[in-house]
Protein backbone atom coordinates (compact mmCIF):
# COMPACT_ATOMS: atom_id res chain seq x y z
CA UNK A 1 0.00 0.00 0.00
CA UNK A 2 2.92 2.27 0.61
CA UNK A 3 4.07 1.81 -2.97
CA UNK A 4 0.30 3.26 -4.13
CA UNK A 5 1.25 6.75 -1.70
CA UNK A 6 3.59 7.31 -4.86
CA UNK A 7 1.87 8.93 -7.56
CA UNK A 8 3.92 7.78 -10.05
CA UNK A 9 3.49 4.23 -9.43
CA UNK A 10 -0.39 5.01 -8.91
CA UNK A 11 -0.11 6.23 -12.52
CA UNK A 12 1.35 3.57 -13.62
CA UNK A 13 -0.97 0.98 -12.06
CA UNK A 14 -4.14 2.92 -13.34
CA UNK A 15 -2.56 2.78 -17.01
CA UNK A 16 -2.38 -0.37 -16.96
CA UNK A 17 -5.33 -0.91 -15.53
CA UNK A 18 -7.30 0.91 -18.05
CA UNK A 19 -5.07 -0.62 -20.93
CA UNK A 20 -6.62 -4.31 -19.50
CA UNK A 21 -10.06 -2.46 -19.20
CA UNK A 22 -9.88 -1.29 -23.11
CA UNK A 23 -8.39 -4.91 -23.99
CA UNK A 24 -10.92 -6.86 -22.21
CA UNK A 25 -13.94 -4.35 -23.78
CA UNK A 26 -12.75 -5.48 -27.11
CA UNK A 27 -12.58 -8.95 -26.59
CA UNK A 28 -16.15 -9.00 -25.52
CA UNK A 29 -17.48 -6.80 -28.01
CA UNK A 30 -17.27 -10.32 -30.32
CA UNK A 31 -20.08 -11.53 -28.44
CA UNK A 32 -22.21 -8.99 -28.22
CA UNK A 33 -24.00 -7.08 -31.18
CA UNK A 34 -25.77 -3.92 -32.36
CA UNK A 35 -25.61 -1.06 -29.95
CA UNK A 36 -23.81 -2.83 -27.87
CA UNK A 37 -20.89 -2.70 -30.16
CA UNK A 38 -21.02 1.17 -30.28
CA UNK A 39 -21.22 1.40 -26.21
CA UNK A 40 -18.61 -0.52 -25.92
CA UNK A 41 -16.46 1.57 -28.99
CA UNK A 42 -17.21 4.64 -26.99
CA UNK A 43 -15.63 3.52 -23.55
CA UNK A 44 -13.03 2.69 -25.58
CA UNK A 45 -12.36 5.66 -26.34
CA UNK A 46 -13.69 7.21 -23.18
CA UNK A 47 -10.42 4.99 -21.54
CA UNK A 48 -7.83 6.15 -23.79
CA UNK A 49 -8.66 9.99 -22.79
CA UNK A 50 -8.37 8.90 -19.19
CA UNK A 51 -4.93 7.24 -20.50
CA UNK A 52 -3.84 10.10 -22.06
CA UNK A 53 -4.57 12.60 -19.34
CA UNK A 54 -2.66 10.21 -16.63
CA UNK A 55 0.10 10.74 -18.84
CA UNK A 56 -0.01 14.73 -19.47
CA UNK A 57 -0.40 14.91 -15.97
CA UNK A 58 1.86 12.28 -14.03
CA UNK A 59 4.30 11.11 -16.38
CA UNK A 60 5.05 14.70 -18.18
CA UNK A 61 4.64 16.17 -15.05
CA UNK A 62 1.72 18.88 -15.80
CA UNK A 63 0.36 18.10 -12.38
CA UNK A 64 2.64 20.25 -11.35
CA UNK A 65 2.06 23.40 -13.88
CA UNK A 66 -1.72 24.11 -13.34
CA UNK A 67 -1.82 26.51 -16.32
CA UNK A 68 -0.44 24.54 -18.83
CA UNK A 69 -2.69 21.55 -17.24
CA UNK A 70 -5.62 23.05 -17.71
CA UNK A 71 -4.56 23.68 -21.27
CA UNK A 72 -3.67 20.79 -22.34
CA UNK A 73 -6.78 19.07 -20.48
CA UNK A 74 -9.05 21.32 -22.29
CA UNK A 75 -7.76 20.56 -26.20
CA UNK A 76 -6.85 17.23 -25.11
CA UNK A 77 -11.16 16.70 -23.85
CA UNK A 78 -12.47 18.45 -26.98
CA UNK A 79 -10.27 15.91 -29.25
CA UNK A 80 -11.17 12.85 -27.64
CA UNK A 81 -15.42 14.65 -28.04
CA UNK A 82 -14.50 15.05 -31.15
CA UNK A 83 -12.81 11.44 -31.93
CA UNK A 84 -15.83 9.99 -30.09
CA UNK A 85 -18.05 12.29 -32.52
CA UNK A 86 -16.48 10.12 -35.71
CA UNK A 87 -17.01 7.04 -34.11
CA UNK A 88 -20.92 7.63 -33.46
CA UNK A 89 -21.35 8.85 -36.86
CA UNK A 90 -20.13 6.26 -38.85
CA UNK B 1 2.68 46.59 -9.78
CA UNK B 2 1.49 43.02 -9.67
CA UNK B 3 3.01 40.77 -7.25
CA UNK B 4 3.48 37.67 -9.68
CA UNK B 5 7.46 36.62 -9.32
CA UNK B 6 8.96 34.98 -12.00
CA UNK B 7 8.03 31.56 -10.88
CA UNK B 8 4.20 32.58 -11.05
CA UNK B 9 4.95 32.99 -15.05
CA UNK B 10 2.98 29.73 -16.93
CA UNK B 11 5.97 29.92 -19.14
CA UNK B 12 8.51 29.41 -15.43
CA UNK B 13 5.86 26.40 -14.70
CA UNK B 14 6.04 24.30 -17.90
CA UNK B 15 8.32 21.13 -17.07
CA UNK B 16 11.40 20.89 -18.93
CA UNK B 17 12.54 22.63 -21.78
CA UNK B 18 10.30 24.54 -24.15
CA UNK B 19 11.76 23.63 -27.16
CA UNK B 20 10.87 19.72 -26.56
CA UNK B 21 7.42 21.17 -25.72
CA UNK B 22 7.19 22.84 -29.00
CA UNK B 23 8.36 19.40 -30.58
CA UNK B 24 5.55 17.67 -28.32
CA UNK B 25 3.07 19.68 -29.14
CA UNK B 26 4.31 20.10 -33.52
CA UNK B 27 3.85 15.86 -33.34
CA UNK B 28 0.82 15.69 -31.20
CA UNK B 29 -0.78 17.80 -34.05
CA UNK B 30 0.47 15.56 -36.67
CA UNK B 31 -0.83 12.07 -34.85
CA UNK B 32 -3.58 13.89 -33.97
CA UNK B 33 -4.87 15.07 -37.76
CA UNK B 34 -3.82 11.35 -38.87
CA UNK B 35 -6.10 9.71 -35.97
CA UNK B 36 -8.82 12.01 -37.22
CA UNK B 37 -8.28 11.09 -40.59
CA UNK B 38 -8.56 7.35 -40.24
CA UNK B 39 -11.72 8.16 -38.27
CA UNK B 40 -13.13 10.70 -40.70
CA UNK B 41 -12.73 7.87 -43.72
CA UNK B 42 -13.93 4.99 -41.70
CA UNK B 43 -17.11 6.86 -41.91
CA UNK B 44 -17.20 5.73 -45.75
CA UNK B 45 -16.69 1.89 -44.73
CA UNK B 46 -17.19 1.36 -41.59
CA UNK B 47 -17.61 -2.56 -42.34
CA UNK B 48 -14.43 -2.91 -44.62
CA UNK B 49 -12.32 -1.22 -41.56
CA UNK B 50 -14.33 -3.76 -39.08
CA UNK B 51 -12.96 -6.89 -41.31
CA UNK B 52 -9.69 -5.27 -42.10
CA UNK B 53 -9.27 -4.77 -38.35
CA UNK B 54 -10.01 -8.25 -37.82
CA UNK B 55 -6.61 -9.70 -39.63
CA UNK B 56 -4.77 -7.34 -36.56
CA UNK B 57 -3.53 -8.97 -33.54
CA UNK B 58 -5.20 -7.06 -30.77
CA UNK B 59 -3.37 -9.68 -27.79
CA UNK B 60 0.23 -8.44 -29.35
CA UNK B 61 -0.87 -4.59 -29.84
CA UNK B 62 -2.59 -4.84 -26.13
CA UNK B 63 0.85 -6.33 -24.71
CA UNK B 64 2.65 -3.59 -26.32
CA UNK B 65 0.87 -1.09 -24.73
CA UNK B 66 1.35 -2.77 -21.20
CA UNK B 67 5.45 -2.36 -22.79
CA UNK B 68 4.97 0.99 -23.55
CA UNK B 69 3.18 2.65 -20.38
CA UNK B 70 5.57 0.55 -17.91
CA UNK B 71 8.60 2.30 -20.27
CA UNK B 72 7.32 5.66 -19.37
CA UNK B 73 7.11 4.88 -16.11
CA UNK B 74 10.74 3.60 -15.79
CA UNK B 75 11.69 7.19 -17.44
CA UNK B 76 9.18 8.99 -15.34
CA UNK B 77 11.83 7.06 -12.76
CA UNK B 78 14.66 7.92 -14.25
CA UNK B 79 13.64 11.93 -14.11
CA UNK B 80 13.51 11.52 -10.32
CA UNK B 81 16.51 9.57 -9.79
CA UNK B 82 18.34 12.17 -11.60
CA UNK B 83 17.06 15.22 -9.65
CA UNK B 84 18.08 13.44 -6.59
CA UNK B 85 21.60 13.25 -7.49
CA UNK B 86 21.64 9.68 -8.40
CA UNK B 87 22.72 9.19 -11.72
CA UNK B 88 24.02 6.12 -11.66
CA UNK B 89 19.96 4.91 -10.91
CA UNK B 90 18.60 7.26 -13.35
CA UNK B 91 20.76 5.25 -16.09
CA UNK B 92 20.01 2.09 -15.02
CA UNK B 93 15.95 3.01 -15.12
CA UNK B 94 16.90 4.99 -18.93
CA UNK B 95 18.25 1.08 -19.88
CA UNK B 96 15.34 -0.10 -18.54
CA UNK B 97 12.96 2.07 -20.40
CA UNK B 98 15.01 1.77 -23.68
CA UNK B 99 14.89 -2.35 -23.40
CA UNK B 100 11.48 -2.32 -23.32
CA UNK B 101 11.33 0.55 -26.33
CA UNK B 102 12.90 -2.47 -28.54
CA UNK B 103 10.96 -5.12 -26.83
CA UNK B 104 7.85 -3.21 -28.38
CA UNK B 105 10.11 -2.87 -31.89
CA UNK B 106 10.13 -6.77 -31.62
CA UNK B 107 6.77 -7.35 -31.14
CA UNK B 108 5.76 -4.62 -33.52
CA UNK B 109 8.08 -6.50 -36.08
CA UNK B 110 6.44 -9.60 -35.53
CA UNK B 111 2.94 -7.90 -36.33
CA UNK B 112 4.47 -6.64 -39.58
CA UNK B 113 6.18 -9.77 -40.60
CA UNK B 114 2.60 -11.69 -40.02
CA UNK B 115 0.93 -9.32 -42.37
CA UNK B 116 3.36 -9.85 -45.03
CA UNK B 117 2.86 -13.53 -44.76
CA UNK B 118 -1.00 -13.23 -44.88
CA UNK B 119 0.13 -10.63 -48.54
CA UNK B 120 -1.33 -8.16 -46.50
CA UNK B 121 0.91 -4.47 -47.45
CA UNK B 122 -0.12 -0.72 -47.44
CA UNK B 123 -1.67 -0.79 -50.71
CA UNK B 124 -4.07 -3.60 -49.53
CA UNK B 125 -6.63 -1.20 -48.82
CA UNK B 126 -7.14 2.16 -47.15
CA UNK B 127 -7.64 0.40 -43.59
CA UNK B 128 -4.13 -0.92 -43.94
CA UNK B 129 -2.83 2.24 -45.51
CA UNK B 130 -3.36 3.91 -42.35
CA UNK B 131 -2.29 1.84 -40.20
CA UNK B 132 0.98 0.79 -41.93
CA UNK B 133 1.81 4.94 -42.02
CA UNK B 134 0.18 5.61 -38.57
CA UNK B 135 2.02 2.71 -36.57
CA UNK B 136 5.31 3.03 -38.94
CA UNK B 137 5.55 6.13 -38.33
CA UNK B 138 5.70 5.86 -34.05
CA UNK B 139 7.46 3.20 -34.77
CA UNK B 140 9.84 5.65 -36.13
CA UNK B 141 9.41 7.88 -33.02
CA UNK B 142 10.37 4.64 -30.99
CA UNK B 143 13.35 4.17 -32.64
CA UNK B 144 13.94 7.86 -32.25
CA UNK B 145 13.35 7.14 -28.89
CA UNK B 146 15.02 5.02 -27.94
CA UNK B 147 18.28 6.66 -29.64
CA UNK B 148 17.57 10.01 -27.59
CA UNK B 149 17.18 7.99 -24.21
CA UNK B 150 20.72 6.84 -25.07
CA UNK B 151 22.25 10.02 -25.31
CA UNK B 152 20.74 11.42 -21.78
CA UNK B 153 22.52 8.57 -20.59
CA UNK B 154 25.56 9.60 -21.87
CA UNK B 155 25.07 13.22 -21.22
CA UNK B 156 23.23 12.63 -17.88
CA UNK B 157 21.62 15.67 -16.35
CA UNK B 158 18.04 16.25 -14.13
CA UNK B 159 17.80 18.58 -17.41
CA UNK B 160 18.81 16.69 -20.25
CA UNK B 161 17.03 13.40 -18.78
CA UNK B 162 13.53 15.56 -18.30
CA UNK B 163 13.97 16.35 -22.20
CA UNK B 164 14.75 13.04 -23.02
CA UNK B 165 11.65 11.50 -20.94
CA UNK B 166 9.13 14.11 -22.40
CA UNK B 167 10.08 12.89 -25.87
CA UNK B 168 9.62 9.78 -24.65
CA UNK B 169 6.33 10.25 -22.52
CA UNK B 170 5.06 11.74 -26.30
CA UNK B 171 4.94 8.27 -27.96
CA UNK B 172 3.74 6.83 -25.13
CA UNK B 173 1.06 9.52 -25.30
CA UNK B 174 0.55 8.61 -28.97
CA UNK B 175 0.01 5.12 -28.42
CA UNK B 176 -2.13 4.59 -26.07
CA UNK B 177 -4.79 6.83 -28.83
CA UNK B 178 -3.84 4.80 -31.53
CA UNK B 179 -4.06 1.79 -29.87
CA UNK B 180 -7.71 1.78 -28.73
CA UNK B 181 -8.73 3.34 -32.36
CA UNK B 182 -6.96 1.28 -34.91
CA UNK B 183 -7.28 -2.27 -33.21
CA UNK B 184 -10.03 -2.21 -30.62
CA UNK B 185 -12.86 0.23 -32.49
CA UNK B 186 -15.67 -1.77 -34.40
Amino acid sequence: MKLLSDPLMRAWVWLVGLSLGSTVIATSVARIEGLGITLAGAAILVLAWAKARIILSRYLGLAQAPFWHRGFSTVLAIYCAGLLGLYLIA
Amino acid sequence: MTDTTPEDHPLEQLPGDLMMWVLIVSELLVFGAGLAAFLGVRITDPAGFASAQDHLHRAAAGINTLVLVTSGFFAALAVRASEHGRIARARLWLVAASLLGVVFLVIKAFEYLEKARQGIGIDTDTFFTFYYLMTGFHAAHVVAGIFILGLVGIRCTPRTVEVGAAFWHMVDLVWVLLFPAIYLLR
